[in-house]
């Protein structure tokens, strides 16, 4: 650990698909970025090439910066990478008898559909599921039955569980079993049973019980997130093991908290054994990292847009709460684990322009050229034009200026290739079909959000923008002007926004209890649900060093009218325990919040209301890091003003003169007219006419649009 | 037009129509509407043809449009904005009752522009039987409230006299109310954003817009008929119930850029309420057509215009009033599904471009019970057994079906969890899995279908009451291709507990046989599931395509090990021989060889 | 009809006539109903092999129509007895 008076350091690495970033705090308030391409499936090396490639413009070596680093946080795609490359450990599942097929059968068609697009569910007959992660032969079924109330209707025969580890270790050959029975969230005595008969009878297997891992209802989602944790768990296990191993051969001696799809952080040992948590947890730190700009700013509501060379991916934060997805997937399983909504869609920089040669309607993706070979312009081989290529011929893109000048794009190739595959296709000219590429997409992504706000109840107008990744700020104001938001924000950290949101996170666990309960409960039978959770985070939280005046204990409980399917997740707004009044209340913000999200008259109040899941989230607050701020300034801008040409102008519906400024020049307080084009060292922001950017005290640029 | 503006337009009424069913589900919060998807929104143009049909149960695509054009007729000169109609007249354009169609015009400056159209199957419509399928309605008149037309708003204000006299015909008036108000929030979204989108681009451009895709559906459904072959293909449906059996007999003649569905020669209507009128068999008939073969083809009015019906009146597939049809979405509509299916799926076979294309037919027959009664917390329960949606793949010409995997006029469905039923009803289940043998063999086998068994837990009342429209356990109705044998038919059996009072059965890993007490089959009418009794239910594979002796011995034993087809089968259909778990293929070659001697043994036909 | 039609999976048109298309024999004009070149068969459902066909209702048949060349199976039919044979044929050129 560092000694008093020397800086030292906090060290957030997130393992991205493409690339792996690195923010380093120091406690003399400086922040500095790295980053390295990702190198799986042994990302532990990516992961240092990150934090030397931060290290190095400090002149620190890896070993004088880890010896100086207080906390490690980390995040990964280890698990969806696991199961994306099918490369877990062969795994078997053991399930009440009679029930075999549930992981297989997927809730019928609800597996063969889910995770595809409109397109591909429109042509059933080429639609198949994705193989099970655990093969029919390798599920087993056991006498055994627990009913609705967490009953023994049928005991466990242990004799068939111990016959059925055998067959599954010895003849099928499994690493690793999942055990998910009917009902086990109420009564998990028989799986625990079962645990300790494979424990003892194959010792080396690694386990995974669904009333462990999803203690919740609904056993095709509870086995599928069972096996799934089977399946990744011993490859997490062993990657954060090796991590850690790597970093303290470095000298690193600190703790590594690990990110979760929920938004929390989790000791590497804790988290070591829950793969299934980390699922996603790249983009759900990007969400945390928009909540903590949000915060910071002073804008509760935020619509956080992330476009990198493939995918754009959105959050959403209302009133500076994060949303959790309802039916989470990874790859094409559904699985049950608190998860920060993030929707994506394949639309990317790569996207690749086409015109349909039957219709001659241009279409953009859903195919991507990826980073290899790329837009045409990069001169990487690519012969197919992408939404990258559309923004250099609509001047939003410099030449010479890309990447700090690293690479030339290629004008003329890129040209004539658009020129012979869309322009004349069309019938137009390079330029308007450019330009016209540019509308769509920014009319489909316009579509998509205000989609993804009314799926939750919301207006995009109450909400500000943040624009992150490489390609989102030449798009990000004019899709925010047609979904009229309050601003658009492209943040000073935009391009390693998600190793930003490590650091910007707490310590959480989740604890839930499937309980099913009329809402006229009293409060002393509520607060008797939430005590036990309660204490077991709080001896959680001591023994990972956090002091009970850093504990905050939030609850939450999901409630529905009892004969209408919606459950709405309703935190406990008055003081814990409850008493009477803080528990009509818990009703009464429950009534609110279903009108505002269903609609209003959408509540059926006759058929009564009812509790089905008590949530805990036990957090222990992490020190914040604080952003430097600096004095905003003179507005003039000038200084940063490196010259003038053609860009695309909506207003003028064509090409006009717009100028060009270089972020770098930029100062706090500067303000700039559109059309103009913000060349910074990631990315590009096109300024549309009639609006203004300002940079602010912490350089994040503000785009207010102009009032009439 | 500009083809950017048309494209951005597009993309824009493809997301009305989503949005407009997310508003749906969200305000009605039922499970039928949110699990079971048996729901429809889409857009009409002003002149009430389909202008853009969104993913939801595809037979109501057309008849909407019907509905839409006969209130244009019905309400001539009295159409104003912020109205909006019901209509749920089977005669009229709906497809039963219970499947209630609010249809609201649009304006945009004061001008009738497009319409909106959308339908749930409501909770419940006042038949006879309670849930809307209504097996004990001898004619339409028992078959609950229906309505040719009736104006629910005018002018953005509800009609409250109008729905008093509606919930006034229903059970629970409350469900009923939230079905209502989640269609009208729905025509809503979806009249809002179709008036900004005409705010932002013209109502001109717009219509302009509308006009341009719909021919351009038709153009690219011309040009694909063009490429398919000229020929005819037929294909029959029986429907049994109660012992009767009913044919759906279909002649497909595809000539140049046309394609005409010929049900001449059906059965006349049925005494029971399997039939359908003609607007339900001409939605019977697209909702296969549009997946398979417009499925990358927007579906509009464009893709009806090549496309011709003829039903003789007073038959099965065009009863005449007043005939009850409270059960035709899963009688002869399905079957319509089924023959179109079938002679779809042959005509594409029949093409070398578009052969993987083609498919076996899904899911053949729906069984609709709906089960009611007071559950373990002492409620009143009531709800559909939502396994009648999880369906069967038909077998393809290049893969399997798939298991289990839903059917094709609703593509995106799905079944409830085990401990959701047992929740909420005073049921348990004994076994839920894949039925061996129920998919039909083939080179490419039928997904399979699946089983279940329930017994009475925890019933305050001893048990429920379930009403059950379960016709389909006499004939296959999955059919197969290319030689592919159709999907096994359904089974429903009432398991009677023996007189010497052994317990309910805790398990029946052995499946039906392994519940003892005397089997009765159960197939139309209301019954009881009390005490020790229990209900065994199995539905129907997909059909198989091509011939079974050809399968791939390997995809046989791997179908054995799993259980989804029996050693029998794999024997005497598939001609595979195993030992010890592994193909024995000096044995199967001998069997194969024999099966094809015995087949020329027999007499050649005629 | 182009030179690559069939008039389903199993049944392929060579030069006008319909045949098999596993052996290429011939099942007479394309034009014509070919099962009635065919190998017919017809049995009762419950006896088509397997459980789940095996229904305990009477009067339902699975037909079966075989290549006299190579005896492969070229379609199957359920019917009742008596009911004809689904014939599929393709157009007259022109």
């Amino acid at each position: 650990m560092a000694g008093t008076g020397e800086t030292s350091y906090l060290v957030a690495t997130d393992v991205g698909g493409t690339c792996t970033d690195t923010v380093i705090f120091g406690t003399d308030g400086v922040i500095h970025i790295g980053k390295a391409l990702s190198t799986p499936p042994d990302f532990a090396t990516g992961v240092l090439n990150s934090i030397v490639s931060a290290a190095e413009p400090m002149g620190l070596t890896l070993e004088e910066l880890l010896g100086r680093t207080h906390l490690f946080i980390h995040g990964s795609t280890v698990v969806d990478n696991a199961v994306l490359t099918r490369d877990g450990t062969p795994t078997g599942l053991l399930t009440t008898q009679g029930f075999e097929d549930t992981l297989h059968v997927t809730r019928g068609a609800y597996g063969r559909w889910s995770g595809l697009t409109e397109e591909r569910i429109k042509n059933p007959v080429q639609t198949d599921r994705a193989p099970a992660l655990a093969p029919r032969d390798a599920v087993v079924g056991i006498p055994e039955r627990m009913d609705c109330d967490g009953a023994v209707v049928l005991p466990l025969d242990e004799a068939a569980v111990e016959q059925a580890v055998r067959f599954l270790v010895n003849e099928k050959q499994v690493g690793a079993i999942a055990v998910s029975f009917l009902w086990s969230f109420l009564n998990a005595d028989h799986e625990r049973r079962v645990r300790d008969i494979i424990n003892r009878v194959a010792p080396g297997a690694y386990v995974t019980l669904s009333s462990d891992i999803a203690p919740n209802l609904g056993e095709y989602e509870r086995t599928s997130t069972a096996v799934i944790n089977a399946y990744a768990g011993q490859i997490t296990n062993d990657y954060l093991t090796s991590l850690q191993g790597l970093l303290a051969e470095k000298g690193y001696d600190g703790a590594t908290m690990v990110m979760q799809g929920y938004g929390g952080l989790l000791p590497a040992a804790e988290a070591a054994d829950r793969a299934v948590g980390m699922i996603e947890c790249g983009p759900a730190a990007g969400v945390i990292g928009a909540k903590f700009l949000g915060d910071l700013m002073g804008d509760p509501d935020v619509i956080a847009a992330d476009m990198g060379g493939t995918t754009f991916k959105v959050g959403v934060i209302q009133d500076g709460k994060l949303e959790y997805a309802r039916e989470p997937m990874v790859d094409r399983f559904h699985y049950l684990a608190p998860k920060i909504e993030v929707v994506s869609i394949g639309a990317g920089g790569g996207s690749i322009i086409s015109v349909d040669p039957r219709t001659k309607v241009p279409h953009v993706g859903p195919r991507s050229a990826g980073a290899r070979p790329g837009p045409i312009c990069y001169g990487q081989g690519g012969e197919e034009p992408t939404l990258t290529d559309v923004m250099l011929l609509i001047g939003y893109m410099d030449p010479g200026q890309f990447l700090n000048g690293s690479i030339t794009l290629d004008r003329e190739k890129t040209e004539r290739i658009f020129k012979e595959k869309i322009a004349d296709p069309l019938g137009m000219s390079t330029q308007e079909a450019a330009i016209g590429i540019y509308r769509i997409a920014s009319a489909q992504i316009t579509d998509l959000i205000r989609e993804i706000t009314v799926e939750r109840g919301l207006d995009p107008r109450d909400f500000v923008l943040h624009s992150f990744g490489g390609s989102c700020g030449m798009l990000a104001a004019a899709f925010g002007q047609e979904l009229s938001v309050r601003r658009v924000i492209i943040p000073y950290t935009a391009s390693v926004n998600c190793a930003f949101g490590l650091v910007s996170a707490d310590v959480a666990h989740e604890y839930s209890v499937t309980q099913n309960l009329p809402a006229t409960t009293s409060a002393a039978q509520i607060n008797a649900i939430f005590a036990p959770m309660e204490e077991r985070a709080r001896a959680q939280l001591a023994a990972e060093g956090i002091e009970p005046d850093r504990m905050r204990m939030e609850w939450s409980v999901d409630l529905r009218y009892s004969r209408q399917v919606h459950e709405v997740t309703t935190e406990v707004a008055a003081n814990t325990p409850l008493d009477d009044a803080g528990a009509a209340r818990l009703v009464d913000d429950f009534e609110a919040l279903y009108e505002r999200k269903y609609g209003r008259g959408s509540a059926y109040r006759e058929a009564g209301i009812e509790m089905t899941m008590f949530r805990l989230t036990a957090r222990g607050l992490m020190p914040r890091p604080t952003l430097p701020a600096e004095e905003e300034g003179s507005a003039d801008a000038s200084a940063a003003l490196i010259g003038n040409r053609e860009i695309y102008v909506e207003t003028k519906g064509g090409m006009a003169p717009g100028d060009i400024y270089d972020f770098n020049r930029l100062q706090p307080g500067n303000s700039l007219k559109g059309p103009a084009v913000i060349h910074t060292p990631i990315t590009t922001i096109a300024l549309p006419d009639r609006m203004t950017a300002r940079m602010d005290r912490w350089r994040n640029i503000v785009v207010e649009f102009d009032a009439d | 037009m500009d083809p950017m503006t048309f494209s951005i337009i597009r993309h824009r009424l493809f997301r009305i129509v989503d949005e407009a069913v997310i508003t749906l589900k969200h305000v009605s919060g039922s499970a039928i509407t949110n699990e079971g998807h048996d729901l429809m929104v889409s857009l009409y143009r002003a002149d009430g043809t389909l202008l853009m049909g969104g993913v939801g149960f595809l037979h109501h695509l057309t008849s909407a449009a019907e509905a839409c054009k006969s209130i244009i007729r019905r309400f001539e000169g009295d159409i104003h904005e912020g109205d909006i109609f019901l209509l749920n007249d089977p005669y009229t354009a709906a497809l039963h009752t219970s499947d209630i169609y609010l249809v609201s015009p649009i304006h945009h400056e004061g001008r009738l522009v497009a319409w909106s159209a959308c339908f749930v199957h409501v909770y419940d419509i006042g038949a006879v039987n309670p849930g809307g399928f209504a097996p004990q309605a001898p004619d339409i008149y028992t078959e609950g409230f229906s309505s040719p037309g009736i104006r629910l708003v005018a002018g953005g204000e509800m009609r409250q006299d109008v729905l008093d006299t509606i919930l006034n015909m229903v059970r629970s008036p409350e469900m009923v109310t939230l079905d209502l108000r989640s269609m009208i929030a729905c025509n809503n979204v979806a009249r809002d954003r179709m008036q900004s989108l005409m705010t932002k681009y013209g109502a001109k451009e717009v219509d302009g817009a509308c006009a341009e895709l719909v021919n351009q559906s038709e153009d690219l459904f011309r040009a694909r008929l063009r490429e398919l072959p000229d020929g005819q293909w037929q294909s029959r449906q029986y429907l049994d119930v109660n012992g009767e059996t009913a044919r759906v007999n279909l002649t497909m003649t595809k000539k140049d850029d046309r394609l005409i569905f010929d049900f001449s020669g059906s059965d006349p209507q049925s005494p029971y309420s399997i039939n359908c009128t003609k607007w339900a068999s001409l939605g019977g008939l697209f909702a296969p057509l549009f997946p398979l073969l417009c499925y990358d083809i927007t579906w509009n009015e464009g893709v009806l215009r090549p496309v011709e019906m003829i039903a003789p009146e007073g038959s099965i597939v065009n009863c005449t009033r007043p005939a009850p049809v409270s059960v035709a979405t899963v009688g002869a509509i399905q079957s319509v599904n089924n023959a179109a299916c079938s002679t779809i799926g042959k005509m594409l076979g029949a093409s070398e471009k578009y052969r993987n294309q083609s498919t076996a037919v899904w899911h053949a027959n729906h069984f609709a019970i709906f089960k009611f009664g007071r559950n373990q917390k002492g409620g009143d329960s009531i709800g559909i057994l939502t396994e009648t949606f999880a369906g069967a793949g038909g077998a393809r010409s290049f893969a399997d079906g798939v298991e289990i995997g839903g059917e094709i006029p609703n593509p995106i469905s799905r079944m409830a969890n085990v401990e959701t039923v047992e929740a909420a009803f005073p049921v348990r289940y004994l076994f839920r899995r894949r039925a061996p043998d129920s998919g039909g063999p083939g080179e490419y086998r039928g997904g399979t279908g699946g089983e279940l068994a329930l017994v009475p837990h925890k019933a305050p009342d001893g048990g429920i009451n379930y009403v059950i429209s379960g016709k389909g356990s006499r004939h296959p109705m999955s059919e197969g291709l290319a030689g592919g044998y159709p999907g096994a038919p359904n089974s429903y059996v009432w398991v009677k507990a023996p007189e010497d009072g052994a317990n309910t059965p805790v398990t029946a890993a052995g499946g039906l046989d392994a519940i003892s007490g005397t089997q009765e089959r159960v197939s139309w009418g209301v019954y009881p599931l009390m005490g020790r009794d229990a209900l065994y239910v199995r539905w129907n594979g997909g059909g198989g395509h091509g011939d079974p002796i050809v399968r791939d011995p390997e995809a046989v034993r791997s179908d054995v090990a799993a259980g989804l087809v029996t050693l029998q089968s794999a024997g005497d259909i598939y001609g595979v021989a195993l030992r010890d778990g592994a193909v024995d293929e000096t044995e199967t070659m001998a069997k194969r060889k024999s099966i094809r001697s015995a087949r020329l043994q027999q007499e050649a036909s005629e | 009809m182009s030179g690559q039609d069939r008039i389903s999976a199993s049944v392929a048109v060579k030069e006008g006539q319909a045949v098999c298309a596993a052996c290429g024999h011939d099942l007479g004009p394309a034009t014509k109903p070919w099962k009635d070149h065919a190998q017919r068969r017809e049995i009762p459902l419950a006896q088509a092999g397997g459980q789940a066909y095996d229904t305990g209702h009477e009067g339902v048949l699975l037909r079966h129509f075989y290549c006299p060349g190579c005896a492969a199976l070229l379609d199957t039919e359920t019917a009742m007895a008596g009911d004809p044979a689904l014939d599929d044929i393709l157009a007259e050129r022109g």
